[in-house]
C-alpha cells in the first residue's frame, strides 16, 4: 500500500518536473554555442541571473511589484465579485450594464494607461488601477454566469425555508457559484502577471517590468532574459499557490464531482 | 479572454523564434549592387520624428534612387527597437541616439557608425531638447532641478546624462535629481498636471508644452556641447564587411541629403507631415536641429565622459574610433 503510494506520488512528480526538464535541456543545448547577441546561451543567463537576482535586488524591485500585484488581484476580485453578483441576481441591472461593460471590457489595459496617469497620477495607484481594470473581467462576467446558472430548486428550497438576505446570499448564490467566480479568478491571475509588467513599463522607478525593459534598453540581454525566466517562475508558483488554495476552498464541490462521475 | 492570453502567448512565440533564426536568415540588403543599373532595396529603421526629416527630403529628391538605393523606412518604437532589427538584417541601416549606440557598443553589440544624423542647433534657450517647467514653478535655473522629479524618455541615456551635465554647469548636485521615465507625448500633460516637476522634452512636444505655457529652463544638449553630435545613422558591423559599396553609398545619399535639408529648413519643416502626425500650425513654430554632414568627435568624447560619470556604461568605456570614424 504504501508502496504504491510512493510510486503514484513518484510518478506525478515525474510527469509534472519532466516537461520543463526537456523544455530547459532543449533550450540549453540549442543555445549552447550562440554566438547571436540577442540569444545567449542558457549557461550565461543561469550565470547572470545568480548575479542580478540578489536579494538586495529582490526587495527593491520584486517586492514592489508583488504588492501592486496583489492589491490590484484582490480588488479586482473584489469589485469583480461584488458587481457580478448584482448583475446575476437582477435582470434589469443586467439589460442596463450589459452593453458598458462589453465597451469598457472591449478596451486593452496598456491603451488605458495614459489617460488613468492623468487622473491617477504616476505612482503605485496608478499601477494599480491598470491591474483591476484589466483583470476584472472574467471574475465579473464567470460571477455573472455563476450566479444565473444556480440551481432553481434549491433556489425554491431556500425560499420555502425563509432563508433570505445576507444568508441566502452567503449560502446559496456565493456557494453555487464559486466554481465559476474561481475559474474567473484563475484566469485573472494570468493578466494580473502581465499587466504587472506592462503598468511597470510606464512611469515607473522601480518593479520586475521596469527592470526588464531597463536591461533590454542597455543591451544588457542575459539580464534581460533572466528576468523573463524569473517572471515565468513567478507566475508558476504562484499558479501553485492558487491550485492549493482552490482545492481548500473546492474541496465540497471536487468531492461532489468525484462522487457523480463514479456512483 | 482566454482568447487573448492565448494571442500574446503566440505573439510570445512569434517573437522568440523570429529571435532565434535571426543569426541564420539575416539577408544584407537584398542583391549585391556592383553594378549600378541594379537597385537595391534598404530598409532603414527609425523613429518618426524632426531628426529625420533629411531622410525622407532625400528619398523625395532623388539622391538614393539615384544611386540605385531603393529606400524604404520602417518606423519603431523607439532606439532599443532599432538596434535588434539592424542586428538581424531586418534593417540594414538603423537610426540612433549617439549615447545608445556607445552603450551597445560597450556591451558587444556589432554595430558601427557610418554617417552623421543630427546635431543639436547650439541655441541655449531654443534648443530641439529643453527642461520645461510650469509657467509658475518655483524653478528658475538648471541648479533648482536638483530634488525635483523630473521625467526623461529614457532613463540612463542621453537625456539623464545631458540633464546632470546642465545642473552641475549650473551649480546645483546631479545626483540629486529625481529621474523617472516616460514617452515624450504625454509629457505636456504630466507636467501640467503636476505629476512631475520638469519634464525633458523633444519636439514636437515641447513645442506643445510651450504652447500651454511652460518655461524652458535648461537646453541640456546646447549646455554640454553646441556641437553635440545627438544621433548617427548605423549599420551592422557584418553588412559593412559583406556590402562595403552599398554602406558607401547610403552614406553618400545621406551626407548629400544632410545638406540639402539644411539648406532648405522650409521643405524640411513640410515634409514632417508626410511621417509625422504633427498638428500643421505646431509644424510651423518647431524648433529644428541641425544637420551638419561630419560627427564631431570632441563633443561625443565630452559626452561618454559624462556616461562614464554616471555609470552607465558599468565599468567600460566605449571606443569612440571604432564606431564613430
Amino acid at each position: 500500500m504504501i508502496r504504491t503510494t510512493v510510486l503514484t506520488a513518484a510518478r506525478r512528480v515525474l510527469l509534472v518536473l519532466g516537461m520543463p526538464a526537456v523544455l530547459f535541456a532543449v533550450w540549453w543545448f540549442a543555445t549552447a554555442d550562440s554566438t547571436d547577441f540577442y540569444v545567449p546561451p542558457l549557461a550565461t543567463i543561469l550565470q547572470k541571473f545568480g548575479e542580478v537576482w540578489t536579494v538586495e535586488r529582490l526587495l527593491s524591485d520584486v517586492v514592489p511589484s508583488l504588492i501592486r500585484l496583489v492589491a490590484g488581484y484582490l480588488l479586482a476580485v473584489v469589485v469583480g465579485v461584488g458587481l457580478g453578483l448584482v448583475v446575476g441576481m437582477s435582470r434589469v441591472v443586467r439589460d442596463v450594464l450589459e452593453p458598458v461593460l462589453e465597451l469598457f471590457r472591449a478596451i486593452p489595459p496598456p491603451v488605458l494607461v495614459p489617460v488613468i496617469m492623468l487622473f491617477a497620477g504616476i505612482g503605485d495607484t496608478m499601477k494599480v488601477i491598470v491591474i483591476v481594470s484589466g483583470c476584472m473581467w472574467p471574475i465579473l462576467l464567470n460571477t455573472v454566469e455563476g450566479v444565473r446558472a444556480g440551481d432553481e430548486v434549491l433556489s425554491d428550497t431556500c425560499r420555502s425555508y425563509g432563508i433570505t438576505g445576507v444568508a441566502r446570499l452567503r449560502h446559496l448564490v456565493l456557494r453555487s457559484a464559486s466554481p465559476q467566480i474561481v475559474t474567473g479568478m484563475r484566469q485573472a491571475l494570468s493578466i494580473a502577471i502581465i499587466l504587472m509588467v506592462i503598468s511597470e513599463m510606464f512611469a515607473a522607478i522601480n518593479g520586475l517590468g521596469f527592470t526588464i525593459v531597463q536591461f533590454q534598453r542597455s543591451f544588457a540581454i542575459p539580464e534581460m532574459w533572466s528576468g523573463v525566466l524569473l517572471l515565468g517562475l513567478l507566475g508558476f508558483a504562484l499558479s501553485l499557490l492558487f491550485r492549493f488554495a482552490e482545492n481548500r476552498v473546492l474541496a465540497w464541490y471536487h468531492g461532489l464531482r468525484r462522487a457523480q462521475r463514479n456512483p | 479572454m482566454r482568447r487573448r492570453v492565448l494571442g500574446l502567448a503566440i505573439a510570445v512565440v512569434t517573437v522568440a523564434a523570429a529571435a532565434g533564426c535571426g543569426s541564420s536568415s539575416s539577408s544584407t540588403g537584398g542583391s549585391p549592387s556592383s553594378d549600378g543599373s541594379k537597385t537595391t532595396q534598404v530598409t532603414v529603421g527609425i523613429i518618426p520624428i524632426v531628426d529625420v526629416a533629411p531622410l525622407y527630403l532625400g528619398q523625395k529628391q532623388g539622391f538614393f534612387s539615384k544611386r540605385g538605393i531603393d529606400l524604404k523606412m520602417e518606423l519603431a518604437q523607439g532606439g532599443a527597437a532599432i538596434v535588434p532589427g539592424v542586428v538581424s538584417g531586418q534593417f540594414q541601416f538603423g537610426f540612433s541616439n549617439t549615447t545608445s549606440l556607445m552603450l551597445a557598443q560597450t556591451k558587444g553589440v556589432p554595430i558601427k557608425s557610418v554617417v552623421n544624423g543630427v546635431a543639436t542647433n547650439g541655441k541655449v534657450g531654443a534648443d530641439v531638447t529643453g527642461v520645461a517647467v510650469k509657467k509658475d514653478s518655483s524653478i528658475k535655473s538648471a541648479k533648482d532641478l536638483a530634488g525635483k522629479k523630473v521625467a526623461v524618455n529614457t532613463l540612463q541615456n542621453i537625456g539623464d546624462t545631458t540633464v546632470r551635465e546642465s545642473v552641475r554647469k549650473a551649480g546645483g548636485d546631479p545626483t540629486k535629481v529625481k529621474f523617472l521615465e516616460m514617452p515624450f507625448d504625454q509629457m505636456p500633460a504630466a507636467l501640467d498636471g503636476g505629476q512631475v516637476d520638469a519634464a525633458w522634452m523633444g519636439e514636437p512636444a515641447l513645442t506643445i508644452a510651450k504652447g500651454q505655457g511652460a518655461r524652458v529652463v535648461a537646453s541640456p544638449f546646447a549646455e554640454t556641447d553646441p556641437k553635440l553630435t545627438v544621433a548617427t545613422y548605423f549599420t551592422s558591423t557584418k553588412l559593412l564587411k559583406e556590402n562595403p559599396g552599398l554602406v558607401k553609398k547610403f552614406t553618400e545619399a545621406m551626407t548629400e541629403s544632410l545638406t540639402y535639408a539644411s539648406e532648405h529648413p522650409d521643405e524640411a519643416r513640410q515634409i514632417l507631415t508626410t511621417y509625422t502626425k504633427i498638428d500643421a500650425q505646431v509644424v510651423q513654430k518647431l524648433t529644428l536641429p541641425s544637420w551638419p554632414t561630419k560627427i564631431d568627435m570632441a563633443s561625443l568624447e565630452k559626452l561618454a565622459s559624462l556616461g562614464e560619470e554616471d555609470g552607465i556604461f558599468g565599468d567600460k568605456k566605449p571606443d569612440l574610433d571604432a564606431l564613430f570614424s
